[in-house]
């Protein structure tokens, strides 16, 4: 695809052109931080952010969603029936602003396990009508980032439109055709010099030493390291700390684990089939008729996600399930971490540190 | 439709603000009398119908005399539900048993008055009758009320969540309050309040009962890491908790007695109005 760019303070203009056809989100200040919020005004738009408690998934498989209505009603001969009528509660064109690169790789996850093979429709028709639009991370969002261990620190293939700020200028890429078109419509931006293309690779060179390691092994020993590691004593010490409060499930880009309820309007004759976020830290995730609970243990359910995120994921859809984004470390009150729990699984299993 | 249900509203010990909880979601779902027959309920109507099937009970049992009244109930009722923090766990009411009461009794009603006003250990009702569901709360959250009542209407079985507040945290994406220094207890506490308190900037206290995994241990050492001391950690735990916490004999996660202390001396109350100058 084709590198564009337009100056900096052309972001408003866009973003102002974009609303009237448009809802348009992105990272918003919030009192404590950031939040990808609904933008009204092109100055909320923060680019330059660090992080969100919740990522971008939100806008994808809402926190909860309708996924059909009910309703007991009576047909011609007066003999009762169910009628059944999906919902797609506001899906609508959607512009996503600021989606960083570890985002962006949870939304390449989404893709592989929502919109391949069974397709959710759900998920399909709110992927269709979003247009991702990525901002080149060139500083770790704060010391829970550990994207480049991950690998995460490249966009992958699922933007539309991904900007990087080379100073004065967005060199922005256009991924798809529908991208291009959405820029290009709404924005004077202009095809990128030979000049322009050598100051956006000295900026993509120049940023890779902010960013720290911090795991002890290669990201691509990590399913090893856990098959070696399932029955380890760490896994206890972990469980014991465990508040089982599924922070690190819920604010996690590559969790998407949801419960499906119904609820019954006041008259109990109509009714909606909902999807909540679900978390496997939960007592009740694996709880099944009969009451056998197959992760009864805290530590059993501490390690069941260390082993999606490192292990379970890549064999299934050949992606890690982590993205190295850091939010789980932010969220959680006593202090468990990716990086300190495979760092100390490595020590206990004596590993060689990986390249 | 089947007949409607009769349902009867009681209460005991208690500020009856669950109760006007339900006056109040009576306005914005009214369809909700459409579902029940509802044949007494002090709070909002004058008939004292002695004929239901469901009982809702709002209030601790704090006096001897309540357990006839209590038990009355639960021989003309199929369904029991507690409603409320105090009629559920005891409540704030509780918190007087770590005092023996005689104390108690002194010490609120002084010392001619202590004989006119019947009182004891204040308990949940399920201490004094079987109780088949509960809506926790101080208040009760009306719309767990509602799904509660549509559960029991499908004859279903109504559940409670048994995971932390965080989880509705996490999903409104409110600022965690314990990162930011300010203690709150929704690691330990049961969910299903929308976390009404943390989105408001408030520290959760507690009033919905701990989960089943409860992990007092961290909850202390992220408390003691805002700066609270042990005896203010306990007051926490104990506010609305103090009867579990009794029951909890030697296992209760605080570092003090709640056991009734005969001469502990009772605090002083911070609030207590100035002496008023004698009117001249």
């Amino acid at each position: 695809m084709s590198l564009y760019m337009f100056p900096k303070e052309k972001l408003a203009a866009f973003v102002e052109a974009l609303l009237p056809n448009y809802r348009v989100v992105g990272p918003v200040q919030t009192e404590y931080g950031y939040a990808f919020d609904d933008i009204a005004s092109p100055e909320q738009l923060q680019l330059d952010y660090t992080t969100t408690v919740l990522p971008p998934k939100k806008y994808f498989l809402p926190q909860r969603e309708v996924l059909f209505n009910f309703s007991n009603e009576a047909d011609d001969q007066g003999q009762p029936h169910l009628d059944v009528r999906p919902v797609y509660a506001d899906v609508e064109p959607t512009v996503i602003f600021g989606v960083h690169t570890c985002d962006m790789n949870g939304i390449m996850l989404y893709d592989k396990v929502f919109a391949e093979g069974y397709k959710d429709e759900h998920y399909a028709a709110r992927r269709e009508q979003t247009y991702v639009i990525g901002i080149e991370c060139l500083r770790p969002c704060d010391s829970a980032a550990f994207c480049k261990d991950m690998g995460t620190l490249t966009a992958p293939p699922v933007y539309d439109l991904h900007m990087t700020d080379v100073g004065d200028y967005y060199m922005v890429d256009a991924g798809t055709g529908r991208g291009e078109q959405l820029l290009l419509d709404h924005v004077p931006a202009t095809m990128a010099r030979k000049e322009d293309i050598q100051q956006l690779g000295h900026v993509l060179s120049a940023k890779w030493p902010n960013f720290r390691m911090r795991l002890k092994m290669s990201k691509d020993q990590t399913p090893s390291l856990l098959t070696l590691g399932y029955r380890a004593k760490l896994w206890e010490e972990l469980g014991e700390k465990c508040l089982a409060c599924g922070s690190c499930t819920n604010v996690c880009p590559t969790c998407f684990c949801f419960d499906v309820q119904d609820e019954l309007d006041i008259t109990m004759e109509n009714g909606a089939r909902a999807r909540i976020w679900d978390s496997c830290q939960l007592r009740e995730f694996a709880l099944v008729a009969g009451g056998h609970n197959f992760r009864e243990t805290k530590a059993s359910r501490v390690r069941h996600r260390v082993m999606r995120k490192g292990k379970y994921i890549k064999q299934v859809h050949g992606l890690l399930g982590c993205t190295g984004c850091g939010r789980c470390e932010r969220a959680c009150l006593v202090d468990i971490t990716i990086p300190g729990t495979l760092n100390a699984l490595s020590d206990e299993m004596q590993l060689e540190p990986g390249d | 439709m089947p007949a409607k249900p009769k349902v009867a509203f009681f209460d005991f010990t208690s500020c009856e603000g669950c109760q006007l909880t339900i006056v109040d979601l009576l306005q914005t779902h009214l369809g909700l009398v459409n579902l029940v027959e509802i044949v007494q309920f002090r709070e909002a109507m004058t008939e004292k119908g002695e004929d239901y099937a469901i009982a809702f009970i709002e209030g601790s049992c704090t006096r001897k005399s309540d357990e006839d009244r209590l038990r009355k109930i639960r021989e003309q009722a199929a369904v029991v539900v507690a409603l409320g923090a105090c009629a559920h766990l005891g409540g704030v009411n509780a918190m007087k048993n770590r005092w023996a009461i005689e104390n108690v009794q002194t010490y609120v009603y002084g010392e001619d008055g202590k004989a006119m006003y019947e009182s004891y250990e204040a308990r949940p009702i399920s201490a004094v009758i079987q109780v088949d569901a509960a809506i926790p709360g101080c208040p009760i959250d009306r719309f767990e009320f509602l799904h509660l009542v549509q559960k029991m209407l499908q004859g279903r079985a109504p559940k409670l969540p048994d995971y932390p507040l965080c989880v509705e945290c996490k999903l409104k994406e409110n600022a965690c309050l314990n990162k930011l220094g300010k203690p709150c207890l929704g690691p330990i506490t049961r969910a299903g309040c929308n976390a009404i308190c943390p989105t408001y900037g408030d520290g959760c206290e507690g009033c919905r009962g701990w989960i089943p995994e409860a992990n007092f241990d961290e909850m202390r050492e992220i408390l003691r890491g805002h700066g609270l001391s042990d005896a203010d950690i306990d007051a926490r735990f104990t506010m609305f908790n103090h009867y579990q916490m009794q029951h909890m004999g030697d296992d209760a996660p605080v570092t003090t007695t709640v056991s009734p202390v005969k001469d502990e001396p009772l605090p002083t109350s911070t609030f207590a109005a100035p002496q008023e100058e004698p009117v001249r």
